[in-house]
């Protein structure tokens, strides 16, 4: 059942559901009406606007219920390892074991958002010393003292070295409560001395050969522990198998974006693609399903562009955007002021590179997680932003600031320096906190003035 | 002799001086910084090549001491380590904004396995390599010895006089030493008060004066657990491991001996504390943090939870002449709660 593409409210989603229902289409089983999530506190959902497709659909159900999943899967016998902060290195290992489900708690730094902070996480934060000069992350810490929000996992696992203070400190505040945390060390990828040997990462950064065996064996060292964790030993096929697996998905998503933002008129909105992007880093708890999931997408892409439909405006200017909003709402707030995204780079590029298939799946695994562009310099990250924007022809950068991420500090700036120098492009910087209501003004007029700008720069 | 600049206590002034440079550990003053306007070396123009101003989530500290660098005309290197993530941020700010040669160590936040140990290994031997590029000579293991036992000869003289120094003399001398390199006499001086110690990152150049507060208001600070302080300065050496193999000696006292918020996990770091805070009678801690410094802010409330002693907390935001009212009151008030 498909139907002019446009954005509608979750009011509206509903009445569209009841029709699906009676059209009969299928559902799977953690389908619905998108409302009922406002019974578990997900208010925020009553002020988005979503795309209307049954695949939308079923992203957004996918999402919202994560936690039923983890859950069931507990009761299933499933062992459950929290991976933190790496974004997508850790859990193709984990998922490689077929008793293991993998997530992120660090997922958790939504809910304030989501919950239009009901849950009352932040509030836990605080009294724990970590308070709002720190990254919305720390809402984790509520999630585990609540044990609310997900099955506290069993074994945890966190990256750090070329990680952000913010969530290392937070993390290490967790440890220090009484939930262990296996830390491994993933360093800040340098540049190559002169006559060192260099690898060349997917997605095209460099590094030391010394740099990937080091985090070769790091990884090896969390290997050992999934292993212990689930009592099974993970091969060389096991992996492979995984890194096949995680694969589809990557291709998958490169295929999205690539369609989504190349194209004339905006197949799928922002938030939806933003949603998408994220099922890259665990796959939602789920991998198989989020592979189906994003087929489905796929398909609907596909079909409205071969239909030559879309949303938005056609003149809509092309915006690239660097981070992540903590605020979902900023992505509909973006094309209310007449903007699209075309390309991102939300913190995560390297878990949407693929994984290279003809190396030993350890050292695929070490090169992609030094190619996170996070480990590495501004600079780094800086080019592979100016290439995107040159391969989607985005006319803007939007970067967006999280509020007290240690990064976030210097690397506007630098970033937009590059960008500016290199490409000639606006570039505007704003910080999105969890609950924009109180500047939504005031970003919707920066946000316009960019978007104004970018026409202005059409007509010369 | 060259010049080369850091602040990290990881980076082993040893090291650099068997190069046969200077090793200057700064001691940033952000007032002094903010003030100038633009280094004459400099490649860029306009508005980027001044130094940096205050930016929303920025740490102080960090602030000042890229303005410092950025400002510094004597220094003929940088050395910048990754213990701190605004730092490395600001290592690629550095680069762009002046001509001076920087060097990015990679110091591991992880400790206990051999291959973080050999990762700091190897960095010093990639820092030995930027020094040999500024006209310092690779050194042999007996120069890097006799050097190494230069500064534990001065580490040790200050640590026995600790008891004949005034708080503020004590920390100062530890900061001419990271500064200047080994001297020799230092005045006696010793004040009397309620033990405290003083818990945190790096000092910067106007903090000093919060020693003074604390002996004005009727305290003494009996353990300087700063990052500038005695928690900053590594062990003595083992003279049998250090004639044996002195580069793994200096990696081992260095990385193995202090101990950091920063490390993952920093069970050590209150392992250390406790230890000291009980071998010197502490009565009350005051834990000074910058704003937006999230390794040190994170430490506050579990160093509350952990200790048995009242901890004051001062924050400090990077405009010494306007806090020190505050922490005068503050830390006068501490006081008489302690008496």
């Amino acid at each position: 059942m498909r139907d002019i593409p446009r954005q509608t409210t979750l009011r509206q989603w509903d009445q569209r559901y009841e029709q699906m229902q009676k059209a009969g289409v299928a559902q799977p089983s953690y389908g619905g009406l998108l409302s009922r999530h406002i019974e578990d506190g997900d208010t925020r959902l009553l002020k988005l606007r979503y795309d209307n497709s049954a695949a939308a659909l079923r992203l957004w159900n996918f999402l919202l219920t994560e936690e039923d999943r983890l859950r069931e899967a507990r009761d299933r016998g499933k062992k459950i390892v929290g991976t933190m902060k790496d974004l997508g290195t850790v859990p193709v290992m984990a998922y490689s074991l077929d008793n293991v489900v993998a997530f992120y708690p660090d997922g958790a730094w939504w809910t304030p958002c989501v919950m239009e902070l009901n849950a009352g996480l932040l509030s836990i934060a605080d009294s724990l010393g970590i308070d709002e000069s720190f990254c919305p992350v720390r809402a984790m810490l509520g999630a585990f003292v609540t044990g609310s929000r997900f099955p506290i996992p069993e074994l945890l696992i966190c990256s750090v070295g070329a990680t952000c203070d913010d969530f290392s400190a937070i993390a290490q505040r967790l440890d220090g409560l009484g939930y262990p945390i296996l830390w491994w060390e993933i360093p800040h990828r340098r540049t190559p001395e002169p006559g060192e040997e260099s690898v060349k990462l997917p997605g095209g950064f460099s590094a030391p050969r010394c740099q990937v065996e080091f985090v070769k064996a790091e990884l090896q060292r969390v290997r050992k522990a999934l292993e212990e964790f689930a009592g099974q030993h993970l091969s060389e096929e096991k992996l492979s198998a995984g890194i096949k697996k995680a694969n589809q998905v990557r291709r998958l998503l490169a295929d999205l974006r690539r369609l989504v933002f190349g194209a004339r008129l905006c197949p799928m909105p922002a938030l939806e693609m933003l949603v998408a992007e994220m099922l890259a880093i665990h796959f939602c708890s789920d991998r198989d399903e989020a592979i189906a999931v994003l087929k489905e997408l796929l398909d609907e892409v596909r079909e409205r562009i071969k239909e030559g439909t879309g949303l938005l405006r056609d003149d809509a200017a092309r915006i690239f955007w660097v981070n992540p909003v903590a605020d979902l709402q900023v992505m509909n707030l973006l094309e209310d002021c007449g903007g699209r995204i075309c390309g991102t780079e939300y913190m995560f590029t390297h878990a949407l590179d693929e994984i290279p298939e003809n190396l030993p799946a350890m050292e695929a695994l070490a090169q992609m997680a030094l190619a996170d562009p996070m480990v590495g310099s501004l600079a780094d990250r800086a080019s592979r932003i100016c290439t995107e924007i040159r391969r989607f022809d985005a006319e803007a950068v939007v970067i967006s600031r999280i509020p007290g991420a240690s990064h976030c500090a210097l690397e506007g700036q630098v970033i937009g320096e590059i960008v500016q120098a290199e490409l000639d492009v606006p570039v505007l910087e704003i910080e999105v906190p969890s609950l924009t209501d109180s500047i939504a003004q005031a970003l919707r007029t920066r946000l316009e003035a960019l978007v104004e700008a970018v026409r202005e720069r059409r007509k010369k | 002799m060259k010049r080369i600049i850091y602040s990290c206590p990881y980076v082993p002034a040893e090291w650099i001086a068997a190069h046969g440079l200077q090793p200057s550990r700064i001691i940033p003053d952000p007032a002094a910084s903010s003030a100038v306007r633009r280094p004459a070396d400099c490649r860029k123009t306009g508005a980027g090549a001044s130094p940096i101003g205050p930016v929303e989530g920025l740490c102080p500290y960090v602030r000042a001491f890229l303005n410092e660098a950025i400002n510094d005309k004597r220094a003929c290197g940088v050395v910048v380590t990754t213990v701190c993530d605004q730092m490395r941020r600001g290592f690629d700010v550095l680069t762009r904004q002046c001509n001076i040669a920087s060097f990015l160590m990679n110091v591991p936040r992880t400790w206990q396995t051999f291959a973080a140990q050999k990762l700091y290994l190897d960095e010093l031997g990639r820092l030995s390599l930027f020094l040999v590029r500024l006209g310092g000579n690779s050194p042999t293991p007996d120069a890097l010895a006799e050097v190494m036992l230069q500064y534990d000869a001065a580490r040790r003289s200050i640590r026995a006089s600790r008891a004949y120094l005034s708080a503020r003399q004590y920390a100062e001398a530890i900061a001419a030493l990271g500064q200047e390199g080994p001297a020799q006499g230092r005045k006696s001086e010793m004040g009397r008060g309620v033990p405290l110690a003083i818990i945190g990152g790096p000092l910067t150049r106007g903090d000093f004066d919060i020693f003074d507060i604390v002996e004005q208001s009727g305290g003494k600070i009996v353990l300087d657990a700063t990052e500038t302080g005695e928690r900053g300065m590594c062990g003595p050496f083992d003279r049998r491991r250090l004639h044996e193999d002195p580069l793994t000696e200096l990696a081992n006292a260095y990385f193995g001996g202090i101990q950091d918020a920063s490390r993952r996990p920093n069970s050590e770091l209150y392992r250390w504390l406790g230890h000291e805070l009980a071998a010197r009678a502490v009565r009350g801690i005051i834990f000074r943090r910058y704003v937006w410094c999230d390794t040190w802010h994170a430490e506050l409330q579990r160093l509350k939870e952990w200790t048995d002693l009242s901890v004051l907390d001062i924050d400090v935001a990077g405009d010494t002449d306007t806090e020190r009212r505050r922490w005068q009151n503050r830390i006068r008030a501490f006081l008489e709660t302690l008496t």
